[in-house]
């Protein structure tokens, strides 16, 4: 499957539900996500730079309710600055799996959209939505602190509207992105969080979930099970 | 029977209001920051999204059991310790236990944090929950002597009483006139004992990646911000309730509160962060000094 | 022939027949039923604790024309229930699986019970005791029978069963000086008598007798600085027998304290007299040493690396709560010192259980080399759980019930020094205790405990029962507090006036029914919040933050070692083992007179010694 098939796949957002409260309690809830984000900054390029600024003084991140966070586990937004080379994409990922879902992909910086600068070397992965599903990217060498809070706002629309979902893109096509990985990192390829396990215990298993790839990480996988208390 | 009943609804009550006003002392805390640095700070309902947000989410990671029950019992405790504090026009269980109770009941939350966190297997928490254990360890010594002095003066363990006595007397019988002394060393152990700088040895993102709540995530997470409102409120509501003569009607009430509480956050984003031994160094010497001096006016 | 003829006979014979029937398989079995019946019988005195006057035993037995008498009042009833609960207990833990893997592991389990039995024998002899030298017999039998089951497992703890009798003879020659000094006073050992003549005592007798029984009973409690010998001496001991050891058996000190001192001498007197060039009475250097006794072994506890070593020295730490309560004049601190004994020990002994269950199933009780073990011994966490919260004295536990009273009385009666003193020794009990459930029950499993089982029942069952009762009596301590008001009448001290859930007085009530009820109920406002989330999903324990990192199975991602590094930094030094030095400087001396006496002994003409010293001790006799 191509990068341009992939994009055409429509993820099936959640129907809105009959109930009318049902439908105002998720709307509440979406909207609170939209203005409530944590981020996790993986600060691994020079746009690292502009983000210091956009959370202090003089541009205040806080007032859109956007603060930083310290573990993947307690963020919502994952932000990628600048260039990723191949060792660090193998911890972006990890990261990136950690993290609770609803959570997003900030890809900030030319380097994340095309490899930018970097597009000739072997080392540095080009495109960062081969591997993750990418909700915005902020291009720029390097974006100002403007147009990352422009980023942000319209990331939070698209949370308040319910179009920013594309995290269930990643359990739903897990196959794709796997095997992507797997190309760069050799077939040894696995992340500690067991994310086929995940997305069968949240129902988001898509028809693309499992496949070839997933095959070959079956077959090398250390077992994952969580350590279930035996009396 | 009747007596029972309403005792059982303002039990209920009591934490829900507690917590309405929690998220607003966090709401403050978060807007004194903000302007302290010149940045504008969250919107007046952030902390509201925030914990709704934490609910919501719809992946949660959990650790085991134990994991799900620390954050139960760290909610939990600090529900059932807010019934123990008398606010305008309820008292609760107030003179089921006293002071010596509460300080020993919002233990619970403490040692429900601590068993989630162990459960978690990851060192950054343990490191955090022995810090925390180590500044608790530190900041009680001059908060337990501040208590033997409030209830020794007041000659009652029972905080009805003990606002009861102040309000009756006005201004000049509030424990801050009386004992003045204390009243400093008290609130240099609640600056502590609320975990921000220079006493924040036990988050300490930069360093141990947050502590305790390095595994938490989701209604987790969402837990522990619930915990933060209680332990704000709790914390300033004792400290009116010993020294500022409680609450006669809501309105007082608030405002000595968020008084109180806005002393020690102002200080605290003017400050860095000690490090574990200069922390129980600093506070076995100050407050602690404080304190028997203080303790030493009320005997004689 | 009554009921406590009927305990004494039981107990006697128990430890005759288990004597014998050491090597029978079902030797433990026996064992439990016997401690069993003598439960009942027991409880067939419960009407001593709710008002009943004393049982005095129908048999005496006269020695040099002293006549030796043994009765049971409140008090004695009360020791010996929790005697009896725990020595149960412990001898139903050691019957089953664990006694199997006892003697596989080259131990003799018949053996264990036999001194588990020997010592309920003398500790309820020394709790009947109606006179003083049936009191000193009671002693004297404690003191063996307990090195019996210090030195039964051989090997380290023969030697620190040693290091115990030299402590333990030393004690019982003061207490014997003691007792001859009262003999030439009235001419009789009977407890009137003494207590007839205590008033007309001059201050220095007082002094003198309170500092030889302090001394002489001290010992066995680990007072300060005569507490050197237990921690390692009880931890080397067999579990089961460890457990009973440390729920109950130092507190036969406090017992015989409590008859004499409390009880035949009186606080009154100690109160009055006032230590030279200072504001001190004897009271308060006793409260001190309480003080100190709490503090010293508390902190020297969060050090240990090893759980039954850490247990131990807790042991001795709490010791100084129940003399610090029992030396108040107050009701509220009495209770509280004699509420004490009975809490203690019912989560003492769970806690030595636990701890032998984790080395049952892993070999070891080094604090460094487990972790996790929770999804594997859910049950055995939860007891020890329960327990740590008893011993760190934190609500809903019982634990708490006695401190609190002992914190009330210090408040009452205006001891702002000694109240931070038992306060600091509770917040260094919660700092390590949670070093052992952390370092044994949390944080990563290890490889090599990944097939571990829960214990089997034999061994939970007691564990479960005791742990119950931590609960129970912390939900209604009125339940304790009426055998413990009664317990203060038969001391002759005020008495606590107490309800169901704690106490009602009107400088601040307690009443743990509500405190716990609406506890309960805000967990479960905790539990309708949690699960109101989204449902969460378990994750594999390598499924971790750790800055990027991937773990591995091979990777030791937890922390135990050095557990309150920050804390080390600052108190570390002030950990020179001062005690240590002295024992041994004292030892050094002793050893250097013996060495210097020899050297004299040998340089001369031993005979020409033998010579002297038969002229002497002729010269002695005729003249």
């Amino acid at each position: 499957m191509t990068q341009n098939e992939l994009e055409k796949i429509e993820i099936s957002t959640q129907p809105k539900r009959t109930n009318p409260l049902a439908n105002v309690f998720d709307d509440l809830v979406r909207f609170c996500r939209s203005r409530s984000m944590f981020m996790l900054h993986y600060c691994t390029g020079c746009g690292a730079i502009e983000l210091p600024p956009a959370m202090t003084s003089r541009f205040d991140m806080e007032r859109l309710g956007i603060q930083p966070m310290v573990t993947p586990r307690q963020a919502d937004i994952l932000l990628i600055t600048g260039y990723v080379s191949i060792k660090t994409l193998k911890r972006v990922i990890l990261t990136y799996e950690q993290m609770g879902s609803p959570k997003y992909v900030i890809g900030i910086c030319s380097c994340t959209v095309n490899g930018g600068m970097y597009w000739q070397s072997y080392a540095t992965a080009k495109k960062l939505d081969e591997y993750l599903p990418v909700d915005l990217y902020i291009a720029g060498c390097m974006p100002r602190p403007e147009a990352v809070m422009e980023g942000m706002q319209q990331l939070m629309q698209k949370i308040k509207t319910g179009e920013a979902d594309s995290w269930k893109k990643y359990y739903s096509h897990y196959d794709y992105y796997l095997g992507n990985q797997q190309q760069l990192f050799g077939n040894n390829w696995q992340t500690p969080t067991d994310i086929i396990g995940e997305a069968e215990s949240y129902q988001l298993m898509g028809p693309q979930t499992l496949g070839e790839h997933t095959k070959i990480l079956q077959q090398v996988q250390k077992p994952l099970e969580p350590l279930e208390m035996k009396l | 029977m009747n007596e029972t009943l309403l005792t059982i609804l303002e039990v209920i009550f009591m934490p829900v209001v507690a917590f309405v006003i929690g998220l607003f002392m966090v709401l403050m805390m978060r807007k004194l920051a903000a302007r302290l640095q010149r940045r504008v700070g969250p919107p007046l309902m952030q902390p509201f999204y925030d914990v709704i947000k934490l609910y919501g989410k719809q992946t949660q990671i959990s650790h085991g059991l134990i994991h799900d029950i620390g954050i139960i019992m760290a909610v939990g405790g600090y529900v059932a310790a807010e019934s123990l504090l008398p606010v305008p026009g309820m008292d609760g269980i107030a003179d089921k236990g006293g002071i010596v109770m509460l300080a020993y009941l919002t233990m619970i939350p403490s040692l429900g944090l601590a068993l989630g966190v162990g459960q978690c297997a990851n060192p950054n928490g343990s490191i955090g929950i022995s810090r925390a254990l180590t500044s608790m360890l530190a900041y009680d010594i001059p908060y337990i002597i501040v208590i033997f002095g409030v209830a020794y003066h007041f000659g009652s363990t029972n905080l009805i009483d003990i606002i009861d006595t102040q309000q009756a007397g006005g201004v000049a019988t509030w424990g801050i006139s009386e004992m003045p002394v204390l009243a400093i060393a008290g609130l240099f152990a609640l600056h502590a004992s609320l975990g921000k700088q220079p006493f924040e040895i036990y988050i300490a993102p930069a360093e141990i990646a947050t502590g305790p709540m390095v595994e938490m995530g989701g209604k987790y997470l969402g837990g522990l911000f619930v915990m933060q409102s209680f332990q704000l409120y709790t914390a300033s509501v004792l400290y009116v309730s010993l020294f500022l003569g409680g609450g006669e009607n809501w309105i007082t009430f608030l405002l000595k509160c968020f008084a109180v509480l806005a002393i020690p956050i102002i200080i605290a984003y003017l400050f860095p962060r000690y490090r574990t031994e200069d922390l129980v160094r600093l506070v076995w010497k100050w407050p602690v000094m404080l304190a028997l001096i203080g303790v030493a006016f009320v005997m004689t | 022939m009554n009921f406590l003829d009927g305990l004494l006979i039981l107990s006697l014979l128990s430890v005759i027949v288990t004597g014998f029937a050491q090597k029978l398989r079902s030797a433990g079995w026996l064992s439990s039923v016997l401690l069993g019946l003598q439960c009942l019988l027991l409880m067939g005195m419960a009407g001593l604790a709710y008002g009943s006057p004393a049982v005095s035993s129908s048999f005496s037995v006269s020695v040099l024309g002293q006549p030796l008498h043994w009765q049971f009042n409140a008090l004695s009833w009360f020791f010996a229930l929790i005697t009896l609960a725990s020595a149960l207990a412990s001898s139903v833990y050691a019957a089953g699986a664990w006694g199997e893997d006892y003697r596989l592991q080259g131990g003799n389990p018949g053996l264990l019970q036999f001194a588990l039995n020997l010592n309920v024998f003398a500790m309820l002899l020394l709790l009947a005791s109606g006179d003083l030298l049936s009191l000193f017999v009671g002693w004297e039998l404690v003191s063996w029978a307990s090195l019996l089951m210090m030195v039964l497992a051989g090997g380290a703890a023969g030697r620190f069963g040693l290091r115990y009798i030299v402590y333990a003879t030393a004690g019982a020659m003061a207490v014997m000086t003691g007792l001859v000094m009262i003999f030439q006073l009235t001419g009789s050992f009977q407890f009137a008598d003494f207590a007839a003549i205590a008033p007309s005592l001059s201050n220095a007798q007082v002094v003198t007798f309170t500092l030889l029984f302090v001394f002489g009973f001290g010992v066995k409690m680990g007072l300060l600085p005569f507490h050197l010998w237990q921690a390692d001496a009880y931890a080397e001991t067999p579990g089961p027998g460890a457990a009973f050891l440390g729920a109950i058996s130092s507190r036969m000190g406090l017992f015989a304290m409590l008859i004499l001192v409390i009880q035949l001498i009186g606080l009154g007197r100690l109160i009055n007299i006032e230590v030279p060039y200072s504001f001190f009475s004897l009271r308060d250097v006793l409260m001190w040493v309480a003080a100190f006794t709490i503090i010293f072994p508390t902190f020297t506890a969060m050090r240990q690396n090893d759980a039954r070593l850490l247990l131990a020295w807790h042991g001795i730490g709490q010791g100084g709560y129940m003399l610090m309560g029992l030396l108040m004049v107050n009701p509220l601190g009495s209770a509280g010192g004699l509420m004490h004994v009975f809490n203690y020990a019912s989560y003492q002994a769970v806690l030595f259980l636990v701890v032998t269950a984790v080395i049952y199933r892993t070999r070891t009780a080094d604090l460094n080399q487990l972790g996790g073990l929770v999804t594997r011994m859910p049950l055995s966490f939860l007891m020890m759980l329960i327990c740590i919260i008893g011993l760190a004295g934190i609500p809903p536990m019982n634990g708490f019930v006695s401190k609190w009273l002992i914190y009330r009385s210090l408040i009452v009666e205006g001891m702002p020094l000694l109240f931070v003193a038992s306060v600091v020794g509770t917040l260094g009990t919660i700092l390590s205790v949670y070093k052992l459930i952390h370092n044994t029950f949390l944080g990563q499993l290890r490889l090599e405990h990944e097939q571990i089982r829960e214990v089997p029942w034999s061994m939970m069952i007691p564990m479960l029962i005791l742990s119950a009762v931590v609960f129970i009596t912390g939900f209604l301590p009125g339940i304790v507090l009426d055998w413990v008001a009664s317990a203060q009448a038969a001391l002759g001290i005020p008495v606590l006036e107490h309800t169901l859930g704690g106490v009602e007085s009107p400088s601040g009530n307690l009443d743990m029914i509500w405190i716990c009820s609406v506890l309960f109920g805000g967990f479960a406002v905790g539990a309708l919040v949690f699960y109101s989330g989204n449902k969460s999903r378990r994750v594999h324990q390598l499924d971790n933050y750790a800055g990027g990192h991937f773990l591995t199975a091979d990777d030791r991602y937890h922390y135990s070692n050095n557990f309150y590094a920050g804390l080390m930094h600052h108190i570390g030094h002030w950990y020179r083992g001062t005690f240590q030095w002295l024992e041994s400087s004292l030892g050094s001396a002793i050893s250097l007179l013996s060495a210097a006496t020899q050297m004299l002994f040998n340089s001369f003409h031993p005979a020409l010694f033998l010579l002297l010293a038969a002229t002497l001790s002729l010269l002695f006799f005729a003249g």
